[in-house]
């Protein structure tokens, strides 16, 4: 008999991958549960998005408490969050909308789909600022990428999948300054930085422009530390942090709120998000009999 | 001229071991100088044994009860899936293997250990989690098969130090094969196994990328095997991108914790490894 026993348990693992594998398969079904997808806590994206919609509560004398439902899945990395939406059909989660790809579904908040369009006039409501932040003094190339990025030109790469942040921009003129320039921070501004960066150096070759993905608190203490020369933020900034920091707004970013291919709807209420993210909906037929 | 080399050579051989010591006294200093003051700001026990972790909120809660218990509860599946196929794999790799066959057997179990554990993470979350979903028992398969090849080799030489007598004698007395391996062999190489068992336990505790990948992170108690589950290790990745202040400090506090508990994992191995070296 012991002689089988490596024999059974390779059997029982074999049959415990196959039984299961095939039973994911068919219609979208309404009476499952909604599988949650959420940010880590402190990250910017989630900061926003409990923001807006109330997922947050703010108490009288400065208490804040994130109401997100503890069964939420964790995703540590926007992309991590995408393939996990993208495989997963009972699923629903956030993302900023400058880095949503074909593999997930988007969906209309009150009606209002989320585009470029409709998040820079204002009618899609859920969006956030990406910020710059920088030492009080700076480096002139420093200053120069600064002016760029706050400048009619830099800001007409900003909108391209973004709204842009500055009105009436000024025409960029380059004082032609040569450096290097380390950026660092927040990966929801990342992709912009990197068009910014591509249109700034063909004005300015002299320039050398370096970005480092992390996130907006690695950003921050980064110019702090003087290990970078710019920050990249997509949460507001702490008062510790204020007093010694300048900041800019470079763009407002829309968040989308994503669910996977095959789920049939296509539009939620902003209190249909909040119940399902605290956790008060938790089956999508509650979601389809009210919409 | 000769003795001066040596002399020199010496020193140089004192510098290269004390260079891991150093390393090592100087990752307990930051962890305690760190970790220590938090611990004491948030409260030993609210720290410990606290339910709440929220460290975003007003006030802000930081109780690594969940996470201790994810850990223990992941590492545990861990053992439950990958101890005895690890040690019904060493008995076949000592005592039933034939030559040409071990020759291929035991580089691929070597090679399992030397693929990183992003790729098993890759893995899981491609082939693992569409079938069982992000949770605890996606986790615990994974670090079953991640601490397969510790479990093999350990117990493989522990089998293999075992006297041949032993076995032999054995086959004398009127025993067959198999019950000579699992009745005599095995219970002789005991301290060598658990041995095996606790340095897999070191190796699954500590596992950080490949569960972060398919465990779901939700930082409240676990309650079943199909939910998501957040480990001590995870807690620090997760939020240490985004953690300032207190926050930071008390992600340091859970290495501490961790430390602690790798620390026990290692004494009680060393402890079993003295044993079963006499």
């Amino acid at each position: 008999m012991k002689k089988h026993i490596p024999l059974i348990c390779l059997c029982f693992i074999a049959l415990l991958l196959t039984s299961c594998g095939f039973g994911g398969k068919g219609e979208f079904k309404a009476d499952k549960e909604i599988a949650v997808f959420s940010r880590e806590d402190g990250s910017g994206t989630r900061t926003a998005f409990t923001e807006i919609f109330n997922i947050v509560e703010m108490g009288e004398n400065g208490t804040r408490k994130d109401r997100t439902t503890k069964e939420a899945v964790i995703a540590k990395q926007t992309d991590v969050l995408m393939s996990g939406i993208a495989s997963d059909r009972y699923s629903i989660g956030y993302l900023s909308l400058g880095s949503v790809n074909k593999t997930i579904k988007l969906i209309s908040i009150d009606g209002v789909y989320p585009t470029a369009e409709t998040v820079k006039n204002g009618t899609y409501a859920v969006s956030r600022p990406f910020i710059i932040v920088t030492k009080k003094e700076i480096s002139p190339a420093t200053q120069d990428f600064i002016n760029f990025m706050l400048s009619k030109e830099g800001q007409a790469v900003a909108a391209e999948s973004y709204i842009s942040a500055v009105d009436n921009a000024p025409e960029f003129n380059s004082s032609m300054p040569s450096g290097k320039v380390v950026v660092a921070g927040s990966s929801s501004v990342t992709p912009v930085m990197e068009k910014l960066k591509e249109a700034y150096i063909e004005i300015n070759p002299n320039a050398i422009i370096e970005i480092q993905l992390s996130d907006s608190s690695s950003g921050i203490q980064g110019v702090i530390d003087g290990t970078c020369d710019i920050g990249m933020s997509s949460r507001h900034l702490k008062d510790s942090e204020k007093a010694v920091l300048d900041q800019h707004t470079i763009a407002l970013d829309g968040i989308a709120i994503v669910v996977n291919k095959n789920n049939p709807i296509n539009n939620l209420s902003s209190e249909q998000v909040k119940a399902v993210f605290k956790g008060e909906i938790t089956r999508w037929r509650e979601l389809i009999e009210q919409g | 001229m000769n003795k001066a080399k040596e002399k020199i050579m010496s020193i140089v051989f004192l510098i290269a071991a004390l260079t891991s010591i150093f390393a090592v006294a100087l990752i307990c200093l930051f962890l305690i100088v760190n970790g220590i003051p938090a611990m004491a700001k948030i409260g030993l026990f609210d720290f410990l044994l606290g339910k709440e972790w929220a460290p975003s909120d007003v006030p802000a809660e930081y109780g690594i009860l969940p996470m201790i218990l994810g850990s223990l509860y992941v590492t545990a599946g861990a053992v439950l899936i990958g101890v005895p196929i690890g040690i019904l794999s060493a008995v076949f790799l000592a005592f039933v293997c034939p030559k040409k066959l071990y020759k291929k057997v035991k580089p691929a179990v070597d090679l399992l250990a030397g693929v990183p554990s992003v790729v098993y993470g890759f893995f899981g979350m491609a082939v693992l989690v569409p079938i069982t979903g992000y949770s605890m028992l996606t986790a615990s398969l994974l670090l079953g098969i991640m601490i397969l090849p510790t479990v093999i080799g350990l117990a493989e030489s522990a089998l293999r130090a075992v006297p041949t007598q032993y076995y032999e004698g054995s086959l004398a007395l009127g025993a067959g094969h198999y019950k000579s391996v699992f009745s005599v062999v095995l219970p002789a190489a005991k301290s060598g196994l658990l041995a095996a068992v606790v340095l897999g336990i070191g190796r699954a505790i500590g596992e950080t990328m490949a569960v972060i990948m398919v465990a779901g992170n939700q930082a409240r108690i676990p309650h079943s095997l199909f939910k998501g589950v957040r480990t001590l290790t995870a807690n620090i990745v997760i939020e240490m991108g985004y953690a300032s202040e207190l926050h930071r400090d008390a992600l340091i506090a859970t290495g501490v914790v961790l430390f602690v508990f790798i620390l026990i994992i290692n004494l009680s191995f060393s402890a079993l490894k003295r044993r079963s070296d006499k």
